[in-house]
């Protein structure tokens, strides 16, 4: 997957990291030799190569997208009811591949599964190895140091075991690692005694490895996190007409997204009231009736008998609560109404939640179903219309504001299908099973009230009140998540910025006493400066040869 | 001294076992993630009374203890549970916007008929409901028993903390002692309540 080191093979370590387990390897366990575990590391391999792992991020990337362009059931479902009604020949296909709730369909689980199992089979054996390279000393010096990217030679008076003792001394000062011939480090060729004294490696830039290291254990603490959200965290909604309370409880709950291991009893006892919600619109100008601020004034106690708290909530400005996030994510206009039925008898008195369509303003549509009334049970379906101007016969909303507040009802009689035990929709009546008892919509102001034919009964508009939706979340691994992709990014940028440098010194026995030959080259050198460095390094190792003895050896 | 020939194969003997490594640890952690998410609660001294587990029987000593509130009826008087101590009463949550509460209502009303001269006491706990649509509800049902309104839900968050109370309707059984003994998580029947009564009162159903 993600590799930042760009040389991936070292002509002076070829034995170190023989080829990379992450990179496709042969095509497919050809060869007839392969049993079932051949089959299973090919099937290994080819997962959790880059490839393929590139391959799933872009399905994840493709398969979020109509996450973002269809309504979700998870933060809206009347949205997905809409879209059910305005196209029913193809809602019901789009339902079944699981596009209205993409983030739980099984095909989108089996992406981000493979996903996490193709980084964690990269990642993992990718780290040991840095973990490794980080550890390891320095290459042997090659023979012919002239060859190499940058070199130098100086001749020098000193013995050739002490000129290379002297440069070592220069470069360990420099913070190199060293590596000298008798080192009992492990190679292909083993430690060579005849060469004792002769050479010594340098490398400087490990932090580079720490970057990396760094980098690749942080992309796994993000996965880890995001597992810890999936699995711990959870997800809910509830609508809130204002001037009532809700517990958060799962039968008071909307909606409830449960992580994997979350249950009901792992919800905050808390509770909250919406106190007053204003919203306000710009009144004026082209912006005329875009939202300019809402506030949602509630208060709320930790547990139940708790000491009752104030708060705000506002767009983007969510309240803790309990480990808990509560966020005001939509509002809207509950119309009251007031029912009689045919005896006379109060059957309905309550604030209605309407919820606003596409056609802004917040022209709203809702259902008002009263079962009990006598002797058939009465249904309405309404719009609410906050600043209504008649146009042309058809009442449109002109501002979001309730300035000139109607209803516009259509009453139906028969059976709502309540009382088969089976559950329905709030915002949708199934008139299927009723009659209409008024042929062209009512249009109600405030205190107004509609006879229905035939004696059924009564119904007055009373007034309206708002109400908020709330959008309840607990995410334990977001927390985790940033700081993870903070280091993530921390490491990348060690990586990218520290380069990864060598330098050889070999000292040869001559007739006209010992050279010197220095050699260098800079396993990555992107942003380049080696040259430099490595032209003031090899001036500093001439001058410490010739001051004769390397400062630390002077009480020798 | 070892051969190049032999570093490199102990090299990809590692690397190998690096793979096989991480391979079972994958599946370990896959493995961990599904018994995680299929194992069920399996606790003792919970009797299911159907195949689908909506109807509980608690077995005594492992019966939570009921939450004590206090509230008001829908005809106004005040009401709290502790003052049913020493009877076996019927809790049922419900409201009447709910479906398979007005589903249930004729045999809640059938079972109260047949027990309340036994003793057993019935008290409804009405969930975020108007008070106008609930009386329409208790006269259209004709439903005997008082009825404390719980508007904002908390009577069902602190039952919430015993027993798993997921939705409405719900209805729990609950001994002398002030325990519950019994409870049916969705629309109840006349034979599942009758069921766990029989066993609570310690007579025939």
């Amino acid at each position: 997957m993600t590799d930042v080191r760009a040389p991936e093979t070292d002509p002076f370590d070829a034995a170190a990291e023989p080829d990379d387990p992450s990179r496709p390897g042969p095509a497919s366990p050809a060869g007839g030799a392969f049993g079932l575990a051949g089959w299973l590391k090919w099937a290994w391999r080819q997962l959790t190569s880059m490839r393929i792992a590139l391959v799933l991020l872009f399905l994840l990337a493709l398969g979020s997208v109509p996450g973002s362009m269809l309504p979700q059931q998870g933060n809206n479902p009347s949205g997905v009811q809409q879209y059910f009604v305005s196209h029913p020949a193809l809602a019901p296909w789009l339902n079944h591949l699981g596009l209205f709730n993409v983030f739980g369909a099984p095909w989108f689980a089996a992406i981000y599964l493979l996903l996490f199992v193709s980084l964690v089979g990269c990642v993992v054996p990718r780290t040991f190895r840095l973990a490794g390279s980080a550890r390891a000393l320095p290459p042997r010096a090659p023979r012919h140091l002239a060859r190499l990217p940058r070199s130098a030679e100086y001749a020098t008076a000193l013995p050739p075991a002490e000129a290379v003792e002297v440069a070592a001394g220069v470069l360990a000062g420099h913070g190199f690692r060293l590596r000298r011939a008798d080192s009992a480090a492990p190679h292909p060729a083993g430690p060579d005694p005849a060469e004792a004294g002769t050479w010594v490696s340098a490398e400087k830039g490990y932090l580079r490895e720490v970057g990396n290291l760094l980098f690749h254990l942080a992309l796994l603490g993000v996965l880890v996190s995001v597992a810890l959200g999936g699995l711990f965290g959870y997800k809910a909604d509830r609508l809130l007409v204002q001037g009532t309370t809700f517990a958060d409880t799962a039968s008071a709950l909307d909606e409830f997204h449960p992580g994997r291991l979350v249950t009901a009893a792992d919800l905050g006892p808390f509770t909250i009231t919406l106190n007053k919600f204003d919203a306000s619109y710009i009144a004026s100008g082209s912006q005329r009736g875009q939202p300019a601020a809402f506030d949602a004034q509630i208060s709320y106690t930790e547990q139940p008998g708790g000491p009752v708290r104030t708060g705000h909530l506002e767009v983007n400005r969510p309240l803790s609560i309990d480990g808990a996030k509560v966020y005001l994510i939509g509002h809207g206009y509950a119309p009251r109404f007031k029912v009689t039925d045919a005896r006379g008898q109060v059957v309905y008195d309550a604030p209605t939640p309407f919820i606003a369509g596409t056609t802004g303003n917040f022209l709203s549509e809702g259902v008002v179903k009263v079962p009990d009334a006598r002797p058939e049970q009465l249904g309405f379906t309404g719009v609410f219309v906050p600043t209504a101007v008649d146009v042309g016969g058809t009442l449109e909303s002109v501002f979001p504001a309730a300035d000139n507040p109607v209803v516009s009802l259509i009453a139906y009689a028969g059976n709502l299908g309540t009382n088969d035990g089976v559950s329905q929709s709030v915002y949708q009546l199934d008139t299927s099973g009723m009659q209409r008892l008024t042929t062209s919509p009512q249009v109600l102001q405030p205190g107004q009230s509609l006879k229905l034919p035939g004696g059924q009964g009564t119904i007055t508009f009373t007034g309206y009140v708002p109400w908020v939706s709330l959008a309840i979340t607990h995410d334990p691994g977001q927390l985790p998540a940033l700081i993870c992709g903070i280091a993530a990014l921390g490491g990348l940028l060690l990586s990218f910025m520290i380069r990864r440098r060598r330098v050889f010194v070999r000292a040869r026995a001559g007739e006209n006493g010992t050279t010197v030959q220095v050699g260098g080259l800079a396993r990555t050198d992107a942003s380049g400066g080696f040259e430099a460095e490595f032209a003031s390094l090899a001036a500093e190792l001439r001058a410490a040869c010739q001051q004769g003895r390397h400062p630390q050896r002077e009480g020798e | 001294m070892p051969s190049p020939v032999l570093r490199t194969l102990s090299a990809r003997v590692r690397r190998r076992a690096v793979v096989m490594a991480a391979a079972v640890l994958t599946a370990a952690l896959l493995a961990v993630a599904l018994v995680a998410t299929f194992a069920g609660g399996g606790s003792s001294g919970v009797t299911y009374l159907d195949s689908n587990d909506t109807a509980v029987l608690y077995a005594s000593g492992h019966r939570p203890l009921a939450p004590e509130f206090s509230s008001t009826t829908l005809a106004g008087a005040p009401a709290r549970l502790s003052s049913y101590r020493g009877q076996v009463v019927v809790l049922n949550f419900w409201g009447s916007w709910c479906p398979p509460c007005r589903a249930e209502a004729p045999a809640l009303a059938a079972v109260a008929r047949h027990y309340q001269p036994a003793g057993v006491s019935f008290l409804g706990v009405d969930e975020r409901d108007s008070q106008a649509s609930a009386e329409a509800f208790v006269r259209n049902f004709g439903v005997t028993y008082p009825s404390v309104s719980d508007p904002s839900q908390v009577i069902a968050l602190d039952f919430s903390a015993v027993v798993p109370l997921a939705g409405t309707p719900t209805t729990l059984v609950i001994d002398p002692s002030g325990h519950i003994a019994g409870a049916v998580f969705e629309s109840a029947t006349y034979s599942e309540l009758a069921a766990i009564l029989a066993k609570v009162t310690g007579k025939g159903g």
